[in-house]
C-alpha cells in the first residue's frame, strides 16, 4: 500500500508519508525555529562582543584616564608642598599646604577606587604597594610642610631630598607599572575580542550552512512526501476504479446473462422467471446503491448537499435504518439486536442522511461481521457535565474480523481499503465510512470506533441531543452548520 | 533778605544734630557687639599630636614670651599670633604678655638678637589660618576664640581650666570689664 523500496528507505517513506499532510506547517515551524535560533545566536554573540568591548573600555580606557588623574594629583601634592618653600608669608604657606592636602586626598581616594576595581593578583599587589608608598610619601610630606611652616627651610629641603624624593619616585614607578598593566590588559582584551569575533563569524557560517542543509533536506522531504502522496492517491484511484468496475461488472454480467436467457426463451417456466426476475431486481438494486454512494460522496465532498434539518426521535431514525437494511440483513442471514434506551431526547438532523450514515455502518458490520451472524444496534443517552452537551450515541457492533491498528488511521480516508480486506476478496469502494463521517460531521456529530483484531468492532455515531419537546425545521448547508 | 541766612543756619544746625544722633546709633551698635564678644573666652590651641593637656599660666607666658624652644616630646615650639589690631591679639598682649604692641615687637627683636628668645612668632590673618597652621605643624601653639575651635586642633587647659569653665582667665575682655 505504500510505494517505494522496502527496508530503511520504506521506513523513511512511511515517516514522510505520515508527516506529508502537515509538511508545510511543519517546515514553516522548523524553519522559523531554526531562524529564531540563528537570530538569538547572532544577537547573543553581538551582545557578548559589545559587552567585551565595553568591559575593555571601562577597565582600560577609564582605568588609564584614572591613572593619568592620579599622576597629575600626585604631582600637584608635591608641587604645592614645594611652592610653600617660595614664600615667607605664613598665610600663603598655609594655602599651599591646603592645596597639597586636597590633592593628596584625591590621590588616596583614587588608589582606594583602583584597589576596589582590581581583580587580578598583580593588580592587587601593585595597588597595595602604591598605597603603602603613597602613605610613606605623605609622612615625609607632612614633615616637610611642618618644617616649611615653622620656618626651617633647610630642614624642609633636607627632609625632601632624603625622604621625599625617593618615596615620591617609588609612587611614580608604581603608577607607571599600573599604566603598563592597563596597556597590557587592553592589548590582551583586544586580541580576545578579535578572537571572539572570528569565532562568532565561524559559528555563524556553521549555523547558516546547517540552515541551508536543513532547508534543502526539508524541501527534498516535502517534494518526496508530495510525490508519495500523489502516488498513493493515484494508486487509491486505480484501486477504486478496479473495485468499482468489478462491483459494476459483476451485477451487470448477471443482469445481462439473466436477460439474455429470458430473451432467448431458455427460461419459460413461471418459477424460473420469478427467480430470474429476483436476480435482476437484486443486482439492479445493488448497482443503484453503488452509484448512489459514489454520487452522494461526491456531493458531500463538494459541499453541494442540502440537508433538511428537523427534530426527530431516535425511534424514527432507527426504524428508517432497519427498514432500508432489512433486505441486506435478511440476505446476509444476519440478526440485528436492537437496544434502544427508553425516553431518549430527540435529535436535530436530516433523517435520510443520518439513515444513510447508519446504513453504511450496518452494511459494514454485515460485510465484515464474519460468520457470527449477529450485529447489534444500541442507542443511548450520554450525559455531559457541560450544559447543553448531552449526546445521543448510536453504536453498531459486530463480532467479525476487526481492524488492524495500522489501518485505523486510514479507515475514514476516501478510497482506502485495507490490504487484508482486499486480500479476503471482500468487495467495497472505500467510500462507505468517509461518507458516513461526512454526514455525521454535517449533523454536528462525529463517528468513533473501538476495535480489536479478530474480535469485532463498534462504530458509534455521536449526535447532539435536543431538549425534549423541541420542534423546529430548517434547511442548512453542511459547511454552515456548527456543533451546538 | 535777612530771612535767608537765618534759614541756612537753622538747616545747618539740624543737619549737625541729625549726624550726631546717627553716630551715636552706630556706636551703640558696636557696643552691643563688643558686649556680646566680651563674654567669649580665648582658647589656647595646639596640634592634635601634642601630648600636652594642661599648662600653668606661668608656663604659658614663658612659651609665648619665646623663652622655651621645645615641647617635652622634643618637638620645636612654633608660636602663632594673629595680625596686629585683632581683638584676640589684644587680649593675649593684655593677659599673657602684659605689653602693648611696641613692647611686644621690641621684646622679640631684642630677645632674638641677644639669644634670650628662641622662637619668632608666625603671624596669621584669620582664625581659619591659625587653625590650619596648627593642624600642619606638630609643635605649633596659638589662640583662637572658643567658638572658632574645631576638631582639627586641640584645646589646652590653662591652670586646669577649659574656656567654658567659670574661672577661666583668658577672655576677650578683662574679668572686671563689662561683667
Amino acid at each position: 500500500m505504500h510505494p517505494g523500496p522496502a527496508g530503511a528507505h520504506s521506513i523513511v517513506d512511511r515517516f514522510l508519508y505520515e508527516i506529508s499532510r502537515y509538511s508545510s506547517t511543519l517546515l514553516l515551524l522548523m524553519v522559523f525555529t531554526v531562524e529564531t535560533g540563528v537570530v538569538i545566536f547572532v544577537i547573543r554573540d553581538l551582545r557578548a562582543a559589545d559587552s567585551e568591548v565595553q568591559t575593555m573600555y571601562v577597565r582600560s580606557v577609564i582605568g588609564l584616564r584614572g591613572i593619568g588623574g592620579l599622576q597629575y594629583d600626585a604631582q600637584e601634592t608635591r608641587r604645592a608642598t614645594l611652592y610653600a618653600l617660595t614664600t615667607n608669608d605664613s598665610n600663603l604657606q598655609v594655602e599651599y599646604a591646603d592645596q597639597s592636602r586636597d590633592a593628596d586626598r584625591r590621590v588616596t581616594n583614587g588608589i582606594n577606587e583602583y584597589l576596589a576595581r582590581a581583580r587580578t593578583d598583580s593588580e592587587i599587589e601593585v595597588g597595595k604597594r602604591l598605597q603603602s608608598d603613597w602613605v610613606a610619601y605623605l609622612k615625609v610630606r607632612d614633615e616637610v610642610l611642618a618644617s616649611i611652616l615653622e620656618g626651617s627651610i633647610k630642614e624642609a629641603v633636607d627632609y625632601d631630598l632624603q625622604g621625599g624624593v625617593p618615596s615620591f619616585d617609588r609612587v611614580r614607578q608604581d603608577l607607571e607599572e599600573i599604566k603598563r598593566q592597563y596597556d597590557e590588559q587592553a592589548s590582551r582584551q583586544l586580541a580576545d575580542v578579535d578572537e571572539s569575533s572570528r569565532r562568532s563569524a565561524g559559528r555563524l557560517v556553521g549555523v547558516l550552512c546547517f540552515t541551508l542543509l536543513f532547508a534543502s533536506v526539508s524541501i527534498w522531504a516535502i517534494q518526496r512526501a508530495r510525490m508519495l502522496s500523489a502516488l498513493k492517491l493515484a494508486k487509491l484511484q486505480m484501486d477504486f476504479v478496479a473495485s468499482v468496475s468489478h462491483e459494476l461488472r459483476t451485477p451487470l454480467a448477471v443482469i445481462s446473462a439473466s436477460a439474455q436467457n429470458i430473451a432467448d426463451g431458455v427460461v419459460q417456466e413461471k418459477d424460473q422467471l420469478t427467480r430470474y426476475g429476483n436476480v435482476i431486481r437484486n443486482h439492479t438494486r445493488q448497482l443503484t446503491e453503488l452509484v448512489n454512494q459514489i454520487l452522494l460522496f461526491a456531493s458531500t465532498r463538494e459541499g453541494r448537499t442540502h440537508y433538511v434539518m428537523r427534530p426527530m426521535s431516535i425511534e424514527q431514525l432507527v426504524e428508517s435504518v432497519m427498514h432500508n437494511t432489512r433486505e441486506v440483513v435478511r440476505e446476509a442471514g444476519f440478526t440485528v439486536d436492537l437496544l434502544i434506551e427508553p425516553d431518549l431526547p430527540p435529535i436535530l438532523g436530516d433523517i435520510s442522511a443520518l439513515s444513510q450514515c447508519l446504513q453504511n455502518l450496518v452494511g459494514n458490520a454485515i460485510k465484515y461481521g464474519g460468520k457470527s451472524g449477529r450485529i447489534s444496534l444500541r442507542a443511548f443517552l450520554h450525559k455531559s457535565d457541560v450544559p447543553l452537551s448531552d449526546e445521543i450515541r448510536i453504536a453498531v457492533e459486530d463480532h467479525g474480523i476487526g481492524i488492524d491498528t495500522s489501518d485505523l488511521p486510514h479507515i475514514f480516508d476516501p478510497f482506502y481499503r485495507s490490504p487484508a480486506v482486499a486480500a479476503a476478496q471482500i468487495h467495497g469502494t472505500g467510500l462507505g465510512l468517509p461518507l458516513a463521517k461526512n454526514i455525521a460531521e454535517a449533523m454536528g456529530g462525529k463517528i468513533t470506533v473501538v476495535t480489536k483484531l479478530g474480535v469485532g468492532s463498534v462504530f458509534t455515531l455521536h449526535l447532539p441531543a435536543l431538549k425534549k419537546g423541541t420542534l423546529q425545521t430548517e434547511t442548512v448547508r453542511p459547511d454552515l452548520l456548527t456543533r451546538q | 533778605m535777612v530771612r535767608r541766612p537765618l534759614f541756612l543756619i537753622i538747616a545747618l544746625v539740624l543737619v549737625l544734630l541729625a549726624d550726631g544722633s546717627a553716630q551715636k546709633t552706630v556706636r551703640a551698635s558696636a557696643d552691643v557687639q563688643n558686649s556680646v564678644a566680651a563674654d567669649e573666652s580665648l582658647a589656647i590651641v595646639v596640634n592634635q599630636e601634642n601630648t600636652v593637656e594642661n599648662l600653668a599660666m606661668k608656663d604659658l607666658r614663658s612659651i609665648f614670651m619665646g623663652e622655651r624652644s621645645h615641647w617635652p616630646n622634643g618637638r620645636r615650639i612654633t608660636l602663632v599670633m594673629m595680625e596686629p589690631g585683632q581683638v584676640e591679639r589684644k587680649a593675649i598682649l593684655r593677659d599673657i604678655y602684659r605689653m602693648n604692641e611696641a613692647d611686644f615687637s621690641r621684646h622679640f627683636l631684642q630677645g632674638l638678637f641677644t639669644g634670650e628668645v628662641f622662637v619668632s612668632p608666625k603671624t596669621l590673618a584669620s582664625p581659619v589660618g591659625v587653625r590650619k597652621f596648627i593642624f600642619n605643624v606638630p609643635g605649633a601653639i596659638g589662640y583662637v576664640r572658643a567658638s572658632d575651635v574645631d576638631s582639627t586642633i586641640k584645646v589646652v587647659r590653662i591652670d586646669g581650666r577649659l574656656p567654658d569653665d567659670k574661672d577661666y582667665q583668658l577672655r576677650l575682655q578683662p574679668h572686671n570689664g563689662t561683667k
